[in-house]
């Protein structure tokens, strides 16, 4: 033992595999998004689709798509589907909206997370234009209707015919109001 | 320590122990050192179990008698983290530390001055997180699993994340030391395959720490960094994933299932074999058992997040991986049955517990298998089914196993034989104890009874009080196991170094108790 335990072998490789470990968890994360992307899985959508359609598609169908929508936490938004579900033929765009009303005087930053269910069905939902792109800004009191354009192409699997989209709204920021109507 | 007799050479390295307080803080022994660890282990458990009853006396009938739902989900996380951190694995880590050393016949283990920093370090990250309980916003209460964002949003949460740093980086220390003492100081001619199965057991699981550990201490990071620096590792807003968080948990989190249960596996070999007067069934096929279940533990980690969402593929996947294990676990309680077959066999204390382990054990393997399977999943995922099913692995598993190597080695630790009498005595109760504990939560959890809530519908109220009282029967005959051990210290017949007659192994060959220094040099091995 006098040779100071970095010298033994099977000590220092354990020690090796301690912090191997301890980054490995961190290479999750990655590995994971990535796994989920690959395969679609997890319902989850990363952003736009390039909005052109493969030809010589044999048939289209109905698939009935409905909408909904949750606050998080206690955000101080209204927020809800215009229409609640919309009947779409597959490959063909549809259009709708979300409402979003800010119920503060103070102006809101939001981000709107959207998820997929059946997860399976996530990649075949193809947004061309969405909210959830990037982060939206309300002014106080102020209501926007968000649109969303997108199709369902024709490689969804048979027997899916109803496809939930939802839509996360969460609070980012709010920005702080100076002391003018400041009361004591 | 006058009485002990020392036959060696005399060297100036050879001496006593220092007096007082000193002596246990600055202590490199493997033996002081594994004592601190069983008796951290016993306060530990005796706390645990001081929360285990706050929790079934609010659940004693239905309504919010004694706390607020509040204080009730903080009773429920401590629970689980103080009997699995504090209580089961530091009690291994004990018997490892005392017995391992004396069964390859080496003179202490590797790294004596980590040994003592592994050990100190557990008070200190058990004061971080108990200190929680003084503070405005209390202790952790968001179940042991702590899922992200729940607990990122909690207060106090810091102090939970560096305590489990701080226990994890002791449990690493532990377990290299392990490891590095196993591989390199086997008396001469122990080949690994030689080795007893206890050691076996510890070297297979401290493989198992070194690799989930660090896991466990990146998830804490990634909670601390969500809760305070800003990141979205598990936060939705930020484009993160809470079903990422139970990924990653889990992938610890399975492992450390099998880390609480394999040193069990050795101690139960080592005692089913002694008092059956037999030498193991299937020796070469325990060993590869356990390295099986080792290996399997890590691929089925997301049979315990079956309802997230997953694909069938995945569902199937860890369905049938899962119930793969039952292969390897089946092979060691075959072994244990046809050792116990037309033996010699006679009832001490340790042996009840052995044998209740096994019949015990195998019960809460049955309930796993059920869980395994996807769809029924789904109906018992998060109900007292489930509770059911893991205490029984691990409090009839575990501790009856920890206890049973308690009364099996101490008298081999202090010299004294334990008072037979008021041993068995003390597994009757416990025994009985727990099953009235346990038992019913099969019933109200497959009734549909959800778990981690302080109230619960009136239909499950009889059997949640035949629970409670068994509970207080479990709870309180330990405070006899206290008074056994603490009797066994200071008094009792002396004991002979063999203790008991089918006991083989190389700490058998030393005195009882087992001198301050054993093994200078070292045995031979006959045979």
């Amino acid at each position: 033992m006098d040779k100071g335990p970095f010298k033994n072998k099977i000590f220092t490789s354990l020690v090796g595999a301690v912090i191997f470990m301890f980054f490995f968890s961190f290479m999750l994360v990655p590995l994971y998004n990535v796994f989920c992307e690959v395969t679609g899985l997890n319902g989850k959508i990363y952003g736009p689709s390039d909005f052109f359609k493969k030809s010589n598609e044999t048939y289209e169908r109905q698939v009935n798509v409905r909408f909904l929508s949750t606050v998080s936490g206690s955000a101080p938004v209204t927020f809800y589907p215009s229409s609640a579900n919309i009947e779409v033929l597959t490959d063909k765009v549809s259009k709708t909206t979300y409402v979003a009303t800010n119920n503060t005087n103070k102006k809101l930053t939001l981000s709107i997370v959207p998820s997929v269910s059946p997860g399976l069905a996530a990649e075949n939902i193809k947004k061309i234009q969405c909210f959830c792109f990037s982060e939206q800004t309300l002014e106080p009191y102020e209501t926007q209707e968000w649109p969303i354009r997108f199709y369902v192409d024709s490689e969804l699997t048979d027997n899916v015919n109803n496809v939930y989209l939802s839509y996360t709204l969460f609070e980012k920021e709010r920005e702080e109001v100076l002391v003018a109507n400041h009361e004591h | 320590m006058s009485a002990v007799v020392e036959n060696h050479d005399h060297h100036d390295d050879h001496h006593g122990p220092r007096k007082g307080f000193m002596r246990w803080l600055t202590t490199t022994n493997h033996k002081d050192i594994g004592t601190l660890y069983l008796w951290f282990a016993f306060a530990a458990f005796l706390l645990g179990g001081a929360f285990a009853m706050g929790i079934r006396a609010e659940l004693f009938e239905p309504g919010l008698q004694l706390m607020d739902p509040i204080r009730y989900n903080q009773l429920v996380t401590m629970h689980g983290l103080i009997m699995i951190f504090g209580g089961v694995m530091p009690a291994f880590v004990g018997l490892a530390n005392w017995l391992i050393p004396l069964q390859i016949g080496a003179p202490d283990m590797a790294m004596p001055r980590m040994n003592n920093l592994s050990f100190w370090l557990l008070p200190v990250a058990f004061g971080i997180l108990l200190s929680t309980a003084f503070m405005e916003g209390g202790m952790p209460g968001f179940g042991w699993t702590f899922y992200a964002p729940l607990s990122t949003n909690y207060p106090n949460i810091a102090y939970f994340v560096f305590a489990i740093h701080i226990m994890g980086a002791s449990s690493i220390m532990g377990s290299i030391n392990v490891v590095v003492t196993i591989m390199n100081m086997r008396a001469p001619g122990m080949t690994l395959m030689k080795m007893p199965l206890f050691v076996w057991s510890w070297l297979i699981t401290a493989y198992l720490l070194i690799a989930v550990m660090p896991v466990l201490a990146g998830a804490v990071t990634m909670l601390l960094m969500d809760a305070y620096f800003g990141t979205s590792f598990f936060d939705a807003a930020g484009g993160g994933d809470p079903v990422l968080f139970q990924h990653v948990f889990w992938f610890f989190g399975h492992p450390e299932v099998y880390i609480m249960i394999l040193p069990a596996f050795g101690i139960t070999s080592h005692i089913i074999s002694t008092f059956s007067r037999k030498p193991l069934f299937g020796h070469s096929s325990m060993v590869y058992a356990m390295v099986s279940i080792a290996v399997l533990s890590f691929v089925v980690w997301a049979h315990h997040m079956f309802t997230v969402g997953m694909p069938l593929v995945a569902e199937l996947f860890f369905m049938w991986a899962t119930m793969l294990i039952a292969i390897p676990t089946g092979v060691k309680v075959f072994n244990w049955c046809a050792t116990i077959f037309k033996g010699s066999i006679t009832y001490e204390t340790p042996m009840l517990f052995s044998i209740a382990f096994v019949v015990l054990f195998t019960i809460g393997g049955f309930s796993g298998l059920m869980l395994a399977i996807t769809p029924a999943d789904f109906q018992y995922h998060d109900t007292y089914f489930v509770v059911a099913h893991f205490h029984y692995v691990l409090v009839p598993g575990a501790v009856f196993s920890i206890m049973a190597a308690v009364y099996y080695w101490l008298p081999k630790w202090t010299g004294n034989m334990y008072d037979e009498r008021m041993g068995r005595m003390h597994f009757w109760l416990s025994f009985i104890g727990v099953n009235i504990t346990f038992f019913p939560q099969h019933f109200v959890g497959l009734a549909g009874m959800p778990r981690r809530y302080a109230d619960y519908a009136l239909q499950f109220a009889e059997w949640n009080a035949v629970s409670s009282v068994g509970a207080f029967l479990f709870g309180l005959s330990q405070l006899l196991f206290l008074y056994i051990v603490v009797k066994t210290v200071f008094v009792g017949k002396k004991a002979t170094p063999q203790v008991w007659d089918g006991a083989d192994g190389l700490e058998w060959t030393v005195d009882s108790p087992a001198p301050y220094h054993t093994f200078d040099t070292p045995p031979k091995l006959n045979g």
